[in-house]
């Protein structure tokens, strides 16, 4: 028989309930700031489906009717600099956390309604119907509020997506030397998702002000909680983590306010994150004006039972009973609200003068069309005053060094300088510069600011994405191999790479992300990519590639320097190279500049990374007289197309040289421009060197096989060749 | 397996050909090189000679009847293949063999540019290396490069005329620069950069060569590196045939030129020395029928020598209407590319700017070139009495492979005797 005994967990889960004794203590001025809010964001609620039903909210509304208490007990208490963010249910704590921001969440009973409540209910309610009087200038509409000042960090229609920006920003927050903290809300749907449980790991491992609030209102659309999880008491999965956790009855604000007290006392004080989980109900189905009844999924009985719970008529039997207020008192309230609604309306739709009966949205209140696509990303004003470079051109004193001694060196030079930079990933605190000495000294040097991470990259790039939207860091984050993209492509795509513009396109998100193309190496399919393509066709990407160490160092301190979120592809063939650089780790490559590494005029060879050198190579090995432009710069924003169509103009012949499988490759989009943009230019169609269509296997025959090298090139300058006809 | 056998291009540049005669019939077996058929083009008849043996099951147009270069004209089976075995019409999987068959063949010998080769049956399809294009040039369809359309609008050139070197007979751009260029490059012309100077201190400037200035420089070394080129000069007195000239305007609508009656009395003298009338074939020479004669016009940039063709048939007066055709078209640069080949001789004339003589290099695959000088008045010996004749001085240059110094000499007196007999030359 062995010995059995009881392990414990290292962290509290606590059930809170409210007293009658903690309902006498409690300040009334919090409790009329509650009731205020509730009824502002019922009524607010009931507006948008009244909207919603009229066909004017275009897409989803998700009604947070029912679950109003959980968001208005646990914000009330929090400062403005305190964050919080959400998911596609979040117009109750959007509006609770801007509410608070004006209010400070002290209501006058008679008249809650001040003008700057009216702008915050204005404001939102504009966005949700996509209007440019917005937040977000009606791009993001009701998935998307996003409001800095009041710390409302934006919410998300990637259930959970928001969870690891959020924690990032709690990084921000606590890294600054502050006290403030940040609460993302997400439902018991959300809490399977990756984001929500690689984040609760990476914020416990890092004792992150940060709070995991989980609305578990027990259905993610039709499906009940109890058949998607083993442990349907959600908080339950703090302890595992280490978070310590609070369940409470999110229909009582003041029990969630006093649960969130104690949790955030604990991430005041530096002692890590907290999960509360709050039980809370949506009266109306996912979205839309009909009970989920309607939809079969439960019974008319168990919506009647919790409606009993309402929490307004909680607040207000509690508030009677205390004597704070009277009940003409409560009954004005939800009358101030219900007309300061009607009257917000009123502003934003009109009777519709071709339907009877009907509404419409004010026609001038839309967006201007050719808004559409401004601020994906920055317009590089950032970069105006510094000083540029050109390596080609440069003619002082030079260094000779290995190229991967400039990664790191460059690095360690911004970071002397520049205290908001941090970088992090996997292993680049240790092994003197994580695996290949790309980040060699910098742990030693600037202690704290060179992070280890877990092992998940959808979460701890997210973080950094949090950061960089925080402003006052600018992370640096390392992918041990381009692949791993895929497990953090909701982080890197949907979120870092969309956060700028879906949000109405004024928030910077300056983020570098460092990985390093290891065709040859043998790391087999799942290793071996070339991310150039997939980034430069996903929106709001910077991507550089540079080929020579000189380059780096430019183009990363360009990178640096950018309001946006910047691609540095890196390889492992060019790590060993021994290459003269300037002494001065100083100076920028200019944005959006390629380099003609080769004048000719028979082929425009447009390479990048280590293909350059094959590129050059096969030149000399064929003899063609070809152009090689080194693009430097990849995204479709910063592409040299003046050097590009030059070129073309002159030689009438383009081959676009890659390493990567054929599939994500970066030339299909590049071809696709170049013939559009240059048709009456070609002699002949736009030819492409790739590697083969399977990713390269790990045997060194078939991995040889698969990726593209010198002699690939030479192949395709002679298909070039055979396409110019007769001499 | 049936194959089809498509029209062959048998001249370079020759979209259309026509089926003359049908040399074999339908169910013969022929062999390899058998005769197939008589193709006709504008040009000429040529014999088809069978590429693949087996037995004829089709004949797919008719005696007489045009079809575009590389459309099937007949099916041969695999012998012993009865046609009962052949598909009414070709079937595609047929078709496609076809094409692979000819995409394996080695590329085809590049024949010399602008030297009519009616050697027929190779393929002008190249092997298509770019990415698995297998298929054929569409009947009607020719492939033209964008930047080739682009630059033929801009330099006037009609593309009707040009063959395609690219894949799939893509006329591509270096089909164009193989062409005299008749204007001058435009702006647009992409010029090479000019390579830094060697010597900086500056002894020249570099001007970019044009595509015509190639084609110059490359047929003309050509020329004077592999043709044996000898020379023979004579003097003829101008008075009459000028006199001849004044009286023919006098009247005549049309406008005649010195150089429109030396081109006839240079026709005149083939005539009687037909032998003279002959090129230099590699395996043959080529004694030909009609004569066909290159006048040099100079232009910006160069100069092309466009073919006044059946000069022997024509009178002076079609003549100097098709030259001053021809020479109007070359200085716009209209002119067609099947006009600027063929033709057994030039004349270029520099009489206009004084020259007194010079000798010219052959134009190939033409075997002679008559340089002609300024008719000036020079003191001329006749009978006794030293007379004042306006004289012009005319050298011959002659492929030795085809004319030998008497032939050269025969022709030559027969010319000084037609310009100083005019009469004749109208005959
Ligand atoms: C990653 C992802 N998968 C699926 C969806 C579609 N979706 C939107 S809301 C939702 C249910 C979410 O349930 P829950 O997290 O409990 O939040 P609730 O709607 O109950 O507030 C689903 C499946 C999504 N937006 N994102
Ligand atoms: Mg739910």
């Amino acid at each position: 028989m062995p010995n059995r005994s009881r392990l414990e967990a290292s962290v509290d889960w606590i059930r809170l309930d409210s007293t009658p004794d903690d309902w006498k203590r409690a300040d009334p001025a919090l409790l009329i700031g509650m009731l205020s809010e509730l009824h502002l964001i019922r009524a607010f609620e009931e507006t948008v489906l009244e909207l919603a039903g009229e066909g004017l909210v275009h897409g989803p509304a998700h009604s947070s009717i029912g679950q109003e208490g959980g968001a208005v007990g646990s914000i009330i208490g929090l400062r403005s600099a305190d964050g919080v963010n959400g998911s596609h249910r979040g117009h109750h704590q959007f509006l609770a956390k801007a509410l608070t921001h004006v209010t400070s969440g002290r209501f006058a009973i008679d008249g809650i309604v001040t003008g700057e409540v009216d702008t915050v209910l204005q404001r939102t309610l504009a966005e949700i119907l996509g209007l440019a009087q917005g937040y977000c200038r009606g791009r993001g509409g009701s998935m998307h509020l996003q409001w800095f000042e009041a710390g409302a960090l934006g919410t998300n229609a990637i259930v959970g997506g928001g969870v690891p920006m959020g924690a990032g920003n709690a990084w921000a927050q606590r890294h600054a030397g502050t006290t403030d903290l940040t609460m993302s809300y997400f439902g018991d749907g959300a809490v399977n998702i990756g984001s929500v449980l690689e984040t609760m790991n990476l914020a416990a491992a890092w004792d992150l002000p940060f709070g995991f609030f989980i609305e578990n209102n027990l259905y993610a659309v039709s499906t009940e909680v109890h058949e998607v999880t083993g442990e349907p008491r959600l908080s339950g999965r703090g302890p595992g983590f280490g978070i310590p956790a609070w369940q409470v009855d999110g229909m009582d604000p003041l029990a969630v306010h006093l649960a969130t007290e104690e949790a955030t006392a604990r991430m005041r004080a530096g002692e890590g994150p907290a999960v509360i989980e709050a039980e809370v109900y949506r009266f109306f189905h996912q979205n839309g004006p009909y009970p989920g009844s309607a939809f079969g999924y439960r019974s008319k009985d168990e919506e009647s039972s919790w409606r009993e719970r309402d929490p307004i008529a909680r607040m207000t039997r509690e508030l009677l009973a205390l004597g704070t207020i009277t009940e003409a008192q409560a009954d004005a309230a939800r009358e101030q609200a219900v007309q300061a609604m009607k009257e917000v309306a009123g502003r934003l739709v009109e009777r519709d003068p071709e339907s009877d009966g009907k509404r419409r949205i004010k026609p001038d209140l839309w967006p201007d069309p050719a808004f559409v696509d401004v601020g994906i990303r920055g317009d590089a004003s950032e970069l105006a005053d510094v000083p540029t470079l050109e390596p080609l051109e440069y003619t002082g004193e030079t260094r000779s060094g290995r190229f991967v001694d400039s990664v790191a060196g460059v690095m360690h030079h911004r970071m002397e300088q520049d205290d908001r930079i941090i970088v992090l990933g996997e292993d680049v605190h240790r092994l003197n510069g994580g695996t290949n000495g790309a980040t060699k000294n910098l742990a030693k040097d600037f202690p704290g600011r060179v992070l280890g991470t877990p092992i998940s990259e959808n979460a701890f790039v997210g973080l950094g994405g949090g950061m960089a939207l925080d402003g006052r860091y600018r992370p640096v984050v390392e992918f041990m191999y381009p692949d791993f993209l895929w497990v953090a492509a909701d982080q890197v795509f949907n979120q870092i790479g969309k956060a700028r513009h879906m949000f109405g396109g004024d928030n910077p998100v300056p983020l570098v992300l460092r990985t390093k193309v290891a065709m040859g190496s043998g790391y087999g399919s799942q290793h071996l990519m070339d991310p150039a393509g997939v980034f430069a066709t996903s929106v709001g990407w910077r991507v550089v590639a540079p080929s020579t160490a000189a380059d780096y160092i430019g183009l990363m301190n360009t990178a640096l320097d950018l309001q946006d979120p910047v691609l540095v592809i890196e390889h492992i063939d060019l790590y060993p190279l021994t290459e003269e650089t300037p002494v001065d780790l100083d100076y920028r490559l200019p944005l959006g500049k390629a380099a003609v590494r080769r004048v000719g005029s028979d082929v425009t060879m447009i390479s990048y990374l280590s293909m350059v050198r094959h590129s050059l190579e096969a030149v000399e090995r064929t003899g063609v007289d070809a152009e090689v432009i080194d693009l430097r710069w990849l995204d479709r924003a910063s592409l040299d197309w003046d050097t590009i169509g030059e070129s073309i103009r002159k030689t009438n012949a383009v081959l676009i040289v890659e390493q990567g499988a054929q599939g994500t490759s970066y030339g299909g989009w590049l071809s696709d421009e170049i013939q559009r943009r240059f048709f009456d230019w070609l002699d002949q169609p736009v030819q492409r060197v790739t590697g083969s269509e399977a990713s390269p296997s790990i045997s060194k025959v078939l991995e040889r096989a698969a990726i593209a090298r010198t002699e690939e090139v030479v192949a395709g300058l002679e298909r070039v060749v055979a396409g110019m006809g007769e001499r | 397996m049936a194959s089809i056998v498509r029209m062959p291009e048998v001249l370079a540049n020759v979209t259309e050909a026509a089926i003359a005669n049908w040399l074999v019939q339908k169910g013969q077996e022929v062999a390899v090189g058998a005769p197939l058929a008589e193709v006709e083009t504008e040009k000429a008849v040529v014999e088809y000679a069978a590429e693949i043996g087996g037995t004829v099951l089709e004949l797919l147009v008719a005696e007489g009847a045009s079809v575009a270069v590389g459309e099937p004209i007949a099916v041969i089976g695999a012998p012993g293949e009865t046609s009962d075995d052949a598909p009414a019409s070709p079937p595609v999987a047929a078709e496609q063999a076809a094409t692979t068959e000819q995409a394996a063949a080695p590329e085809p010998e590049t024949a010399p540019e602008a030297a009519p080769s009616p050697v027929a049956g190779a393929p002008d399809t190249l092997p298509s290396g770019a990415a698995g294009s297998a298929g054929s040039t569409t009947a009607g369809r020719r492939f033209i490069s964008p930047i080739v359309r682009r630059l033929a609008k801009e330099r006037g050139i009609d593309l009707d005329s040009v063959r395609g070197t690219g894949p799939d007979g893509r006329i591509v751009r270096r089909d164009l620069d193989r062409l005299p260029q008749p204007v001058a490059p435009t702006a647009a012309q992409p010029a090479r950069p000019a390579a830094p100077s060697p010597d900086a201190m500056g002894g020249y400037d570099e001007i970019p060569l044009t595509g015509m200035r190639r084609a110059i420089a490359r047929r003309l070394t050509e020329s004077k590196t592999t043709v044996p080129h000898f020379y023979v000069v004579a003097d003829a007195r101008m008075d009459a045939l000028l006199a001849l000239r004044a009286e023919l305007n006098e009247d005549g609508e049309v406008k005649i030129s010195v150089n429109d009656l030396l081109v006839k009395a240079a026709a005149g003298a083939f005539r009687t020395v037909p032998d003279a009338n002959a090129t230099w074939a590699d395996t043959v020479i080529r004694r030909h029928r009609s004569v066909d004669i290159s006048i040099a016009v100079a232009i910006e940039g160069g100069l092309v020598t466009p073919v006044l063709r059946g000069v022997d048939r024509r009178s002076i007066g079609e003549v100097a209407t098709a030259s001053a055709d021809l020479v109007d078209r070359a200085r716009r640069g209209r002119l067609k590319q099947d006009e600027l080949e063929g033709g057994s001789f030039s004349i270029s004339n520099l009489g206009m700017y004084g020259v007194k003589e010079f000798s010219a290099i052959i134009n190939p695959p033409q075997s002679a070139i008559l340089a002609v000088g300024a008719a000036a008045p020079r003191a001329v010996v006749e009978g006794d009495q030293v007379v004042v004749r306006r004289v012009m001085t005319v050298t011959l240059s002659a492929d030795h492979r085809v004319i030998d110094g008497a032939l050269a000499a025969q022709w030559i007196a027969a010319f000084v005797d037609l310009v100083e007999h005019p009469v004749r030359i109208l005959r």
